[in-house]
């Protein structure tokens, strides 16, 4: 299909101009171009519009996270509501490696490339400007993050209010639920990417942007379990704020309440130290995110284009 | 006529003319017409590009742009310079790329440092180095572009495809960029910075790494753009043959500073030099041509005449005719670009060198 503006059938010639053509459309601008850049990166933060290869990892990952939740209503379905491995306080901290995983491979995939290839040069001299392109990013990563973090937890709710004879109550009871799942869902969104972003923009090799997540989020979560379980006093009861996923599960329990982790006791992972006030957590999470923002704004300001 | 590269490609005019049908006519103004719409527009003279004092010193210490001031008006216009004269750096000001240390620079009328954004709407940007992700294909990659430059989806994809054509991209369009070759990377490189329509384009070495054949196609596929579709151009080089080619007006920069601003034609001109060669007894004739009043001087194998108010076609003639010379050759000199340069690129050498390592850094 090379040839355009084909006439239609009866006439005996058709024209084609095949020259190069002036354009006096619409030029949306910069917000446009923003939105163009949000999804293009966040089609890409799933490997869409590439190869099939770049499509393993995300949507591999994509499963993992979405895996529990559909077993869960599977068991619900079978067997009843006696056993209901996860409800919406303790999903997000079960498969917060998953989530790890994500942000490791797939940070890099949106802002290595383009530093790689030195196609930043071409977005810099286009309608958007170098904060726009962070702008972008960070949302676009925050964008897939929701995928693996709202959609389990919606099946959970689906789940759940399907599951029962009376459908309706069902929906009335879940219902109120709903803004928990949604902010929950962004804060964990919200808070990976940006660490992620942060950590990723520093290098053009997609490897080592990779093993830098990764290494960040086990050393944090290494240092503060050493520190925790010594005997240090106030250190020992503040070391679990370097731990992002301790932060996050201390921030949506100050938030929402309720002891929430019904997994059993032993086999609950986010036990939290006793003692240190709600206020602690949501500070720690702002200092956290203040410092990834200023990073990420900072490096594509003075990023060579 | 330009098409004779691309048999494939089907002058619009041409058809229409023979076919006797009536159509609108499309954009190819002539460079006066285009000039005379972009002045009519905006009275007084718009100059496309106006620098006063323009300066910019790296962090490194080098100084890339030293106090540049200059206007231009739209056409190809050539920037040329040694490696690290200043060119891609006044480029990427003109962009809002870098920032320039003091002075100020508007392009179409827009300050570069406060309205960049709006500037760049209406720019097209060929940088110098690779530019293109490798796991895109062309229509994908100037696709997204053009969106990125403001454009709707679907114009975008339609520019895109009618971009591609015009570069001569056919089919491999739909390939991973990966695998093409440096000339299919440079023509998607010209695609990407025409698919806005821009205004203005630059071009950072539009030839670089092609071979003779792909170089003339780009010069051919540059000179074109320039003048059949109006877009003012500046082409970034530092081979003096291919601006020659393509250009109608040179900015010659050196050392971050303008050496020159002027129509390549003023560069060309006939020098007040006539240059006499003979087969054999040069000396000769310089002594005989002294003693019949001219200024004449040995250059190689040349005999440089200086020419006077006087006529001296006549005197040298018989000259060489009296001595029993072989004439070759009788002819005014002409400037050329390269003597511009020749006694300035040696004693920079050492400058451009240093800026050259900074750029690749």
């Amino acid at each position: 299909m090379t040839l355009p503006d084909a006439r239609p059938a009866g006439r005996s010639g058709a024209i084609y101009d095949l020259g190069y053509q002036g354009y006096d459309g619409q030029r949306l601008g910069r917000r446009a171009a923003i939105a163009a850049l949000f999804w293009s990166s966040w089609r890409s933060a799933f490997g869409l519009g590439r190869s099939g290869k770049s499509k393993i990892v995300p949507w591999g990952v994509t499963v993992l996270a979405l895996l529990p939740a559909a077993v869960a209503v599977g068991i619900t379905a079978l067997v009843g509501d006696a056993v209901q491995p996860f409800t919406y306080d303790n999903y997000l901290p079960q498969i917060a490696i998953t989530l790890s995983i994500f942000v490791a491979a797939q940070a890099p995939e949106l802002v290595g490339g383009d530093q790689r290839n030195h196609v930043l040069s071409l977005y810099f001299s286009h309608a958007i400007q170098r904060i726009d392109y962070a702008v972008a990013k960070l949302a676009a990563l925050t964008a897939a993050l929701l995928v693996l973090t709202l959609v389990p937890q919606l099946v959970l709710f689906a789940g759940k209010v399907l599951s029962t004879t009376d459908v309706l109550t069902a929906l009335g009871n879940e219902a109120p639920k709903l803004g928990q799942i949604l902010l929950t869902s962004l804060i964990y969104s919200v808070a990976l990417a940006i660490i992620g972003l942060a950590i990723a923009v520093f290098t053009p090799r997609r490897s080592f942007a990779t093993g830098g997540i990764i290494a960040f989020f086990l050393v944090t979560a290494i240092v503060a379990q050493i520190l925790t379980s010594m005997d240090a006093g106030d250190i020992s009861r503040y070391a679990q704020l370097i731990d992002i996923d301790q932060v996050l599960i201390g921030v949506t329990y100050t938030i929402f309440g309720g002891p929430g982790f019904s997994f059993g006791a032993a086999r609950n992972p986010p036990s939290l130290t006793p003692g240190l006030p709600g206020i602690a957590y949501v500070g720690a999470l702002v200092a956290i995110l203040a410092v990834g923002i200023a990073v990420i704004v900072q490096r594509y300001r003075r990023v060579q284009a | 006529m330009a098409n004779r590269d691309h048999p494939q490609l089907i002058d619009s005019h041409e058809v229409a003319r023979v076919a006797g049908v009536e159509r609108q006519p499309i954009r190819n103004g002539g460079w006066d017409e285009i000039g005379a719409a972009v002045r009519s527009a905006t009275l007084p003279a718009m100059p496309l590009i106006a620098a006063r004092a323009l300066t910019k010193r790296y962090s490194g210490g080098v100084t890339a742009l030293d106090g540049l001031t200059l206007d231009v008006e739209p056409g190809i216009i050539g920037l040329v310079g040694a490696n690290g004269a200043g060119k891609s750096t006044l480029l990427k000001i003109l962009l809002g790329l870098i920032k320039p240390t003091s002075g100020s620079v508007s392009v179409m009328d827009m300050d570069v440092t406060t309205q960049g954004t709006q500037i760049r709407q209406f720019v097209g940007y060929l940088p110098e180095h690779d530019c293109l992700p490798p796991d895109l294909s062309a229509t994908d990659f100037v696709t997204h572009m053009g969106r990125m430059a403001g454009l709707p989806a679907d114009a975008s994809r339609e520019r895109t495809a009618e971009v591609l054509r015009h570069v001569g991209l056919y089919e491999e369009r739909y390939r991973a960029m990966g695998g093409y070759s440096t000339g299919m990377k440079q023509r998607v490189k010209l695609a990407q910075a025409l698919v806005h329509d821009p205004k203005l384009l630059l071009l950072d070495e539009p030839t670089n790494g092609l071979d003779p054949a792909g170089r003339n196609e780009m010069l051919d596929l540059v000179k074109r753009t320039g003048t059949e579709f109006g877009i003012a151009t500046i082409v970034a080089s530092h081979l003096l043959g291919e601006i020659e080619r393509v250009c109608n007006f040179l900015l010659a920069i050196d050392g971050g500073k303008l050496l020159r601003a002027a129509p390549i034609a003023s560069f060309t001109e006939q020098t007040g030099t006539l240059a006499v060669d003979v087969e054999e007894g040069a000396e000769t004739l310089v002594r005989r041509l002294a003693d019949h009043g001219l200024t004449a001087t040995l250059d190689g194998s040349s005999v440089l005449v200086d020419l006077p108010n006087a006529d001296p076609y006549d005197i040298v003639r018989d000259t060489v005719d009296e001595l029993g010379l072989g004439l070759l050759r009788l002819e005014q000199r002409r400037h050329r670009l390269e003597d511009l340069f020749s006694e300035r690129v040696g004693a920079r050498a050492g400058d451009a060198e240093e800026e050259s390592a900074h750029d690749a850094a």
